[in-house]
């Protein structure tokens, strides 16, 4: 079976960058070796989902700091661990930080599979939130200013007649504004309404 | 009283007093017969000195034959006396001498009493009265007898006799104060026989004053025992001053001996026993008599009893000696004792003094220490195993997860219809190379936690290096240190055990790493480098981490640490280590940040 997302693989190690990698080609992943972080953030790697299966301790910069700039590059690759020596406040500490797991070598073919598996579907599942999220952000940008203004207040739960008050309009022309933001948010109830915003941080 | 009658009373009280004071000595001590011999001369010169003034005062011819008989035996007596003083004081008359003038004297005597009344004359003419001494004498007149030749014939042989008895004296070396009585006896004989003489054949007029010249031997004798006798005296003074200085100096000795701090002993220079302590037959358990029949050896076991022998030939040739050997007891159990060798001469004769500790217990303590000193550096090394173990894990992890995943690819490529046989070869090879480098982790952790005696082996200061970082290279790596590497050209080979000198260098690359976690902004920088400096080759591990503290001079003493978690004793180990390869360790402070450990290891002699 054939794969559309890579796997990265950064190891200092040569030998297991070719051993990690003839498993992962035999399962059909497209597979990129890099034998340290510096060269693995210089070459491209953020086009669509993926995983990085990550050294933790490695000359230059470690696992757990390339962690943090991909993170900090809003990277949608998930990253998972891989580790000769790890201890628990460091798996703890990577976890936290986003990794989908933690795992020691060595380590079976199956469970890295699996942990490959759930890395992809959450890089998946990251890559169509932020498709989502980037589509909320346009049409929200197409509001008015004064839909705007409208939308914060029904998202606070506020109703019509005190908004209008708020607004110094009469209690028709907000019941106008708010079908307009309805539908130029495609949302069909306030409910909806209240979770995108919430997801754009409005609130 | 006139002249006469006061010297020849006080030449015979004068020689009575001189018999009583040597009659005494000789009372006190019998074997002086000299002292006897002047005795009895000295009452018979006083008894002669008695008939010469009798004779003196006889007016009737028959009484003064009578008075000079009792003289010529008293001159017999007194002349015998001399003889045998001289035979016994000078100690070297002739005999033939003394035999000739006691015969000739006997023979003087005896015709004395055969041919009365007077031996001196064949014809008496008269007794004539004459002036002497402010007072009147009686002498003879007559015309001299040939058997007075006898008389005179004797006093010259007794002439000869002591003049020959003085010289043999003189050249036997004997003391002045002989030599001068026997000349001032042959002067004063000589002047007795000249005045005997001159008397006799009428030339002077004068009485018999034998007595007189006798006493004047007598006084010179005297005043001879008498400074013997103080000389003897002073001698026994001596005598026994130094007999009890002997006795003090024995009494010390003694006490020396016994206040020994454990066997002392005095032995001939072929090994018997002279003098030992009560402590030598305590230890050794054989009884005094036992031991003045034995030889320093059977004090020793069989095994180290040339040994021995060996130490008393050196003590003997270079003036004392150390040796160390197992005792052998009479109940035939040993104990290690230490002895100190020192050669004496007792008695013209070399001898040795000996001194013996028992040090069995200090031995044991030593092996006990070197046992416990063994068992902390195991410790030490598990200790530091244990403080590896994350590398360790790490080290061993490594090939397993090379192992497996290559496996695992294996069996994933073998599922396909045709397999990549070139891709499986590649995989069995890294599969191999991996299992091997698992093996040396294995091999090499091994060799750390063994226990026992170090083994040398030809090693290179490179290889040394180069296995001691790539144990580190995980926390080199993580703390991100630079390794800067500076060696000679040209670095020989060295005699040393691998391992634990891997050990120290690991031990050290640890603390530099440890020592240059805090240092923030500045770059971490290990330098290490290894230089030839002849006979040595010098290990230099250097950081730019915080340095030593104010007590850097105890960073070598055990169970001295600065690590909240550290046992204190891995610098102390090494130092240990370095120290079993005839080496040193030692550190030395930055001049800007940090510090660097040397240590230096000797190169073997062919690697010069």
């Amino acid at each position: 079976m054939k794969h559309s997302e890579t796997v990265f693989l950064v190891d200092d190690e040569p030998a297991l960058l070719k051993a990690l990698g003839r498993l992962l080609k035999a399962e059909g992943f497209a597979v990129q070796a890099f034998d340290s972080s510096m060269k693995f953030l210089s070459a491209p790697h953020n086009n669509g989902a993926g995983c990085v299966l990550l050294d933790q301790s490695m000359p230059g910069m470690s696992g757990m700091e390339l962690q943090q700039r991909l993170i900090q590059e809003d990277s949608a690759l998930a990253v998972i661990f891989i580790t000769g020596n790890g201890d628990i406040p460091m798996s703890v500490r990577a976890i936290k930080a986003g990794a989908v797991d933690f795992l020691t070598k060595p380590v079976k073919d199956k469970e890295l599979l699996a942990v490959i598996q759930t890395a992809l579907e959450k890089s998946r599942t990251m890559l169509s939130e932020r498709a989502e999220i980037t589509e909320w952000k346009k049409r929200y940008a197409e509001l008015s200013t004064r839909e705007k203004e409208v939308l914060s207040h029904v998202v606070k739960g506020l109703p019509n007649k005190q908004i209008a008050v708020t607004l110094g309009v009469v209690e028709q022309t907000i019941k106008v504004h708010r079908g307009r933001v309805m539908s130029k948010m495609g949302v069909d109830s306030l409910a909806q309404l209240v979770i995108v915003a919430e997801r754009l941080r409005l609130k | 009283m006139n002249w006469v009658t006061i010297i020849w009373s006080m030449t015979a009280a004068a020689s009575l007093t001189l018999a009583g004071v040597h009659g005494f000595a000789w009372l006190r001590q019998r074997r002086q017969m000299a002292s006897l011999m002047f005795c009895i001369m000295a009452v018979a010169t006083a008894s002669m000195a008695g008939c010469e003034l009798w004779t003196m005062q006889q007016r009737d011819m028959d009484a003064y034959a009578h008075a000079l008989q009792w003289y010529n035996l008293m001159r017999w007596i007194v002349t015998l006396a001399l003889v045998g003083f001289i035979h016994f004081y000078l100690d070297s008359g002739r005999p033939w001498l003394e035999w000739t003038v006691c015969g000739l004297r006997t023979v003087s005597l005896l015709v004395n009493f055969v041919f009365s009344p007077m031996v001196y004359y064949t014809s008496i003419e008269e007794l004539v009265r004459i002036r002497f001494l402010g007072t009147e004498v009686t002498v003879v007149e007559g015309i001299p007898s040939p058997l007075s030749i006898i008389g005179q014939l004797s006093l010259l042989v007794l002439a000869a006799y002591l003049v020959d008895a003085t010289w043999r004296s003189a050249q036997r070396g004997n003391r002045p104060g002989a030599i001068r009585v026997g000349l001032s006896a042959v002067f004063f004989v000589l002047a007795l026989s000249i005045q005997m003489m001159f008397a006799l054949w009428g030339f002077i007029d004068m009485p018999i004053v034998a007595s007189l010249f006798f006493a004047g031997i007598l006084v010179v004798m005297g005043v001879e025992l008498s400074e013997d006798m103080l000389r003897a005296a002073k001698l026994a003074d001596d005598l026994k001053i130094r007999e009890r200085e002997l006795i003090s100096e024995r009494k010390l000795t003694d006490a020396i001996f016994e206040s020994a701090p454990g066997m002392l002993y005095l032995q001939s220079a072929d090994g018997s026993m002279v003098r030992w302590n009560s402590q030598h037959e305590r230890v050794t358990g054989y009884s005094n008599t036992e031991t003045s029949q034995m030889r320093a050896e059977d004090f020793c076991v069989e095994a180290e009893k040339e040994i021995l022998k060996e130490a008393r030939t050196i003590a003997l040739a270079q003036g004392g000696h150390d040796v160390e050997f197992d005792l052998a007891r009479r109940d035939g159990r040993t104990s290690r004792h230490f002895f100190r060798i020192v050669p004496v001469e007792v008695a013209g004769e070399p001898h040795l003094v000996g001194i013996g500790i028992d040090v069995s217990s200090q031995r044991a303590l030593a092996a006990e220490t070197e046992r416990q000193r063994e068992q902390m550096a195991h410790i030490a090394r598990v200790a530091s195993v244990s403080e590896l173990s994350s590398s360790l894990a790490h080290e061993i992890n490594q090939p397993l997860a090379i192992i497996l995943s290559n496996a695992q690819a294996a069996q994933r490529l073998m599922a396909h219809e045709t397999p990549d046989l070139h891709e499986l070869r590649e995989i069995l090879e890294d599969i191999v190379s991996a299992d091997i480098r698992a093996a040396d982790v294995i091999k090499r952790l091994r060799s750390i936690l063994r226990q026992g005696k170090p083994d040398l082996e030809t090693v290179s200061p490179h290889a040394l290096f180069d296995q001691a970082l790539s144990m580190m290279q995980p926390e080199l790596k993580s703390a991100g240190v630079q390794i800067s590497r500076r060696h000679s050209k040209k670095l020989p080979l060295i005699q040393a055990d691998r391992i634990p000198i891997e050990q120290v260098l690991l031990n050290l690359i640890k603390n530099a790493c440890e020592a240059m976690e805090g240092n923030g902004s500045r770059e971490k920088t290990l330098s290490l480098s290894c230089v030839n400096e002849g006979a040595w080759l010098r290990f230099s591990v250097r950081d730019n981490g915080h340095g030593l503290g104010e007590d850097g001079d105890k960073i070598f003493e055990a169970f001295h640490t600065t690590k909240p978690k550290g046992l204190g004793l891995g610098l102390t180990i090494c130092q240990t280590i370095i120290r079993a390869h005839g080496g040193n360790l030692w550190s030395e402070k930055n001049k800007s940040h940090g510090a660097t450990f040397h240590f230096q290891l000797p190169l073997v002699p062919e690697n010069l």
